[in-house]
């Protein structure tokens, strides 16, 4: 009997190897290498675009799961699609969608080029949240939909520069889905407890005086704020935070690399180097549980970081409720800027034929314009301690929904706050298609200094050798 | 040659499919690997050629460096305690006082049984500087908490101790079935004649084991020099702990410079080479004498 | 009398090094399930992580609605079974030709079989991945079975087993008018039971573990086997899965296959594995 199954076995062994597999049905489609103004022309339902709802549109669109890429808490977001859903059975009787999860919005990207490269169109996902140093490097592999012509209307009607971040030569690449303020979150009862006064902290000379302050007073106890062992520190203190602060620069208007000699970077990177040396920050992982502890013990007293923390803070560190509160970036005295915007966007994926393409734009219209809908959901998020941005439409922002105080920040409206933190703001880091990879060429140095392994100005060097010898020129896209 | 094959029909078909496997996804492979590492291949595209740019960039590139040399660590320290240790375990399990053989045969060879991955994931918990098990058992023996993860003189040691801690009972378990061989009555002899244990050990033990222990360093190089899953789950800042092919897989899959990771790749294929040809000479030698 | 306290001394010994040993080896499993049953909200710092206060399998259903649990568990088993079945037929089947046929340019073979190891086919992952999307077997399960079917190291091991076999059964059954296919099922591989049992066990332990391929070869969540599902739990931007959900997930990858191990060596201590060894 054994035998016999043996046989048998090893007969369907060979028959499905010789028929090659249970991958799907081929498809070496265009979908590679295609240029940037692919496929936006397929979707006939574009042509409805204003308006709030979408009644009355003739396409039907077929049955099926829409998966979309998304990083943070990107579930909750399932909630108001689910909900749009169903409200518009009629042009969608059978469609589902599906978030997946990703850790970075570095990994969309990887997962969205390994995708295209394997050949599997498929299997990409149909659209994908990103922030703009991933849209520089998928566009220009042709794999994001062109929004211009579909944004041309809605731009006046959106916050300023919602689009510009995703703009490559003149085309948008990506749908904006917030933008959001580099801020100063501070912990106004450790500030109260040892008698110092947070105004001090809109510049940077303030805000490194106050941690002084904090740790003398505390007898070291109390950190002014964190510093990441990982790539995170540069990502949030650097790319995002103090480079552009300082105007800084990695590449000048060429393409060289002058990360090494700019003033800017020396000035970003020196504040930080100032503040880790004078044992001011508390080296912890940030979003880990060790960091959650000492937050809710009150040993960290301040986060420089984009508003989006807010999420996290309220998510996790529930015991100092009440306690927290918001302000404007510390600006450095000879720039004179606030924090720079962090814009996502919303990216249609293009996948050959991507059918769903009107219907995620109908999606992402109602949720940004459609004031009711969008604040039942927001109400649903509070109650759930969930994430929710700040909304870029100018009219929805004057609804005084969005100027409620938040019982989290003590009675100090954490939206209304936001969206001032956005006045002033500095401009972002100019991006290239080379800077995934420079990211990771200099977040390497910037954590063997943080190691302790090399003092600061070793490390800049080292960036600056590396990019010029592993990326060498980076091409910068007007 | 036609009677050959015709009488010899079934032994060829019986091991075809291992050649037609071997020559569609090694030999295949491999040769590709060179050829893209002469291009600067992005995974979408055509390949341009561009000679040697790739290792001249490779030559200069301290990440590269990095991760060789941690490499190099791994190997040898690898090589020292899992041999070491997998001669001891072994040559305790057969051991004809030992009580509870069969326990002890099952309990140390389940590390093997856990997935390398699952396990690091644990340890990253027990080597977290300010929560973790290990720096808590130091503090209270009064010593100073180590930046196991974090400090990059320290972040290869988790690494170490998980590749060992997984795959030390693999090698027991094939020096215990070569222990196994040795006839007890060399070791009565021996006692007999007053030979203490260790001097057993050394001039009856260890050469019989000679082929398997080669047979270990063999199989134990090649395993360390593609050790990937250790050090994947237990990152430590920048490269300090990066193993050479995990710098290749991040170069071609996570940044898609294709052309860059073959460079890596043909690299990784000359140096096991070279080792290998040592090591069989070695042996060579060793064997004329 | 000293001869005595000597062995009794070394015997002690002996029992102490092993079970401390045997602690080494255990500690982080029994400490991951431990964890696994701590509710998220109890402190995990330092010596705290030991007590248990209030066990509860909530991690677990957190696991299960976080990942499709079912379906990666399925693709593990699937790759891990069908894998090492593969593996185990065409080893032993190309081993048994090496062992029992003495065929022209069979001792090169043999070592240019063995002389495969030295080169893993990790170095030609760039190319190999190309070649898995040119037929297309990338997101596919298939992709993890198919290039291992036959192993060096396998048939390296079969070989070595199959020699042993008495020829005269093969000359008893070759009378018998038995051909060689044939003579491979019917006689070969009753005999070498127990070296398919304890090859089996290791193939399967290495599948169910596998981590590099699958995470390199599949693409889609749904096409992700366990092991590489698990090592995406804890590296979110965003959402910092807690610690005591990361461990019930590595529990599930790690326990199942324990247990498997030890039925399987149960039964081979009980003899139930064994066959007709040499005679």
């Amino acid at each position: 009997m054994k035998r016999k199954l043996a046989v048998l076995l090893s007969a369907v062994m060979a028959g499905s190897v010789l028929l090659g597999g249970c991958g799907t049905t081929g498809d070496m489609q265009k979908s590679t290498g295609s240029t940037g103004s692919a496929a936006s022309k397929t979707t006939a339902s574009q042509t409805k675009s204003s308006g709030t709802t979408a009644a009355g549109s003739k396409q039907v669109y077929p049955a099926g799961t829409i998966t979309i890429y998304g990083t943070g808490q990107p579930q909750y977001l399932k909630e108001y699609f689910d909900a749009w859903l169903d409200r518009n059975r009629d042009i969608a009787p059978d469609v589902k969608i599906e978030i997946v999860q990703t850790e970075s919005y570095a990994k969309s990207r990887e997962k969205i080029s390994m995708t295209s490269v394997s050949g599997k169109a498929e299997d990409l996902p149909d659209a994908t949240y990103l922030d703009p140093v991933n849209i520089m490097d998928l566009s220009q592999a042709g794999l994001l939909k062109d929004e211009t012509e579909y944004l041309k209307p809605f731009v006046s009607q959106m916050v300023d520069g919602a689009a510009t971040d995703a703009t490559v030569s003149g085309k948008t690449y990506g749908l904006p889905s917030s933008v959001r303020p580099n801020v100063l979150f501070y912990n106004k009862a450790i500030f109260d407890k040892y008698g110092i006064d947070p105004a001090t902290m809109n510049t940077f000379d303030g805000y490194i005086k106050a941690g002084e302050d904090l740790k003398a007073k505390s007898s070291g106890t109390v950190y002014l704020s964190y510093i990441s062992p990982s790539s995170k520190t540069w990502r949030y203190w650097g790319r995002r935070g103090m480079m552009p602060q300082a105007n800084a620069k990695i590449w000048d208007d060429s393409g060289n690399v002058v990360i090494g000699q700019d003033a800017g970077t020396k000035l970003a990177l020196g504040t930080l180097d100032k503040m880790y040396k004078e044992g001011l920050l508390l080296k912890s992982e940030i979003m880990e549980p060790a960091l959650y502890d000492a937050i809710n013990s009150q040993q960290v007293a301040t986060f420089y970081i984009g508003a989006f923390w807010d999420e996290f803070l309220r998510k996790n560190c529930q015991k100092t409720s009440g306690q927290w509160r918001v302000m404007s970036s510390p600006v450095f005295d000879s720039v004179g800027k606030a924090g720079a915007p962090v814009s996502l966007y919303f990216c249609i994926v293009n996948k050959g034929k991507n059918v769903y393409a009107g219907l995620l734009e109908k999606m992402w219209h109602d949720f940004h314009f459609d004031t009711k809908s969008r604040n039942e959901w927001v109400d649903s998020m509070e109650k759930q301690n969930a994430p929710y941005a700040n909304p870029i439409s100018l009219e929805m922002l004057k609804d005084e929904f969005w100027t409620k105080p938040s019982d989290y920040y003590g009675g100090q409206s954490f939206r209304k706050a936001e969206g001032d933190c956005l006045k002033n703001s500095a401009a972002n880091l100019v991006i290239t298609p080379q800077d995934a990879e420079a990211d990771t060429i200099i977040s390497t140095e910037l954590e063997a200094y943080i190691a302790g392994n090399q003092t600061l100005d070793q490390a800049i060097a080292n960036m600056d050798k590396n990019l010029k010898s592993k990326i060498g020129k980076a091409k910068i896209i007007k | 040659m036609k009677r050959a094959l015709k009488k010899y029909r079934a032994p060829y078909l019986f091991i075809l499919p291992f050649f037609i496997l071997f020559f569609v996804f090694q030999l295949v492979p491999t040769i590709w690997t060179f050829y893209i590492s002469l291009t600067n291949w992005k995974g979408l595209g055509t390949p341009e050629f561009c000679g040697f740019d790739n290792y001249r960039t490779l030559f200069v590139d301290n990440m590269f460096w990095d991760s060789f040399r941690n490499t190099v660590i791994y190997w040898i320290s690898g090589f020292v305690f899992i041999i070491l240790l997998a001669i001891l375990i072994a040559v305790l399990l057969n051991s004809e006082k030992l009580k509870g053989k069969v326990f002890y045969k099952t309990v140390t060879f389940l590390p093997y049984v856990c997935a390398s991955i699952a396990v690091g994931l644990i340890f990253r918990m027990l080597f977290d500087e300010r929560s973790g098990l290990i720096n808590e058992f130091l503090a209270s023996l009064g010593q100073k908490r180590i930046g196991w993860l974090t400090d990059m003189s320290f972040s290869k040691v988790p690494v170490i101790i998980l590749y060992v801690w997984r795959n030390t009972p693999w090698y027991t378990m094939i020096i215990f079935s070569g222990l196994l061989n040795i006839s007890r009555d060399y070791y009565e002899a021996a006692t007999v004649d007053g030979a203490g244990v260790w001097k057993q050990f050394w001039f009856i033990t260890l050469p019989s084991l000679k082929n398997i222990l080669f047979f270990c360093s063999i199989t134990l190089t090649v395993d360390s020099w593609k050790m990937f899953n250790e050090s994947y789950i237990l990152p430590g800042p920048g490269t300090s702990n990066m193993s050479l092919f995990q710098y290749m897989y991040q170069s071609g899959f996570s940044i898609f410079k294709m052309g860059y990771a073959s460079a890596i790749g043909v690299i990784l294929i000359i140096i096991l080479g070279m080792i290998s040809f040592v090591q069989f000479s070695v042996r060579k030698k060793q064997m004329a004498l | 009398m000293n001869y005595k306290a000597k062995n009794r001394a070394s015997s002690v010994l002996l029992q102490f090094i092993l079970i401390l040993i045997s602690v080494v080896c255990l500690f982080p499993l029994v400490w991951m399930c431990l964890i696994a049953l701590k509710p998220a909200e109890e402190s995990l710092s330092g010596f705290h992580s030991i007590l248990v206060l209030h066990p509860t399998v909530a991690n677990f259903k957190r696991l299960f609605e976080m990942i499709p649990l079912a379906q990666n568990t399925f693709n593990s088993v699937f790759s891990a079974v069908i894998g090492t079945v593969t593996s185990l037929f065409f080893c032993a089947l190309a081993g048994f030709a090496f062992a029992k046929y003495d065929f022209p340019g069979r001792n090169f073979l043999f070592y240019f079989v063995i002389a495969t190891m030295l080169i893993p086919p990790e170095v030609g992952s760039v190319p190999l991945f190309i070649i898995m999307k040119n037929i297309n077997l990338i997101n596919s399960l298939w992709s993890l079975i198919i290039p291992r079917i036959a192993t060096a190291v396998g048939i390296f091991y079969m070989s070595q087993y199959i020699c042993d076999v008495p020829d005269e059964i093969m000359e008893a059954a070759r009378i018998d008018g038995c051909r060689d296919f044939e003579m491979f099922i019917k006689i070969i591989l009753p005999i070498i039971k127990p070296a398919l049992a304890s090859w089996a066990a290791i193939t399967l332990i290495a599948r169910w573990n596998d981590f590099f391929w699958p995470l390199l070869f599949l693409r889609k969540q749904s096409k992700y086997t366990l092991m590489v599902t698990i090592s995406l739990l804890p590296v979110s931007e965003g959402l910092s899965t807690p610690w005591p959900v990361i461990l019930a997930g590595t529990t599930i990858v790690i326990v199942p296959i324990i247990i498997l191990y030890l039925l399987l060596q149960t039964m081979q201590e009980s003899g139930i594995m064994a066959g007709a060894v040499k005679g």
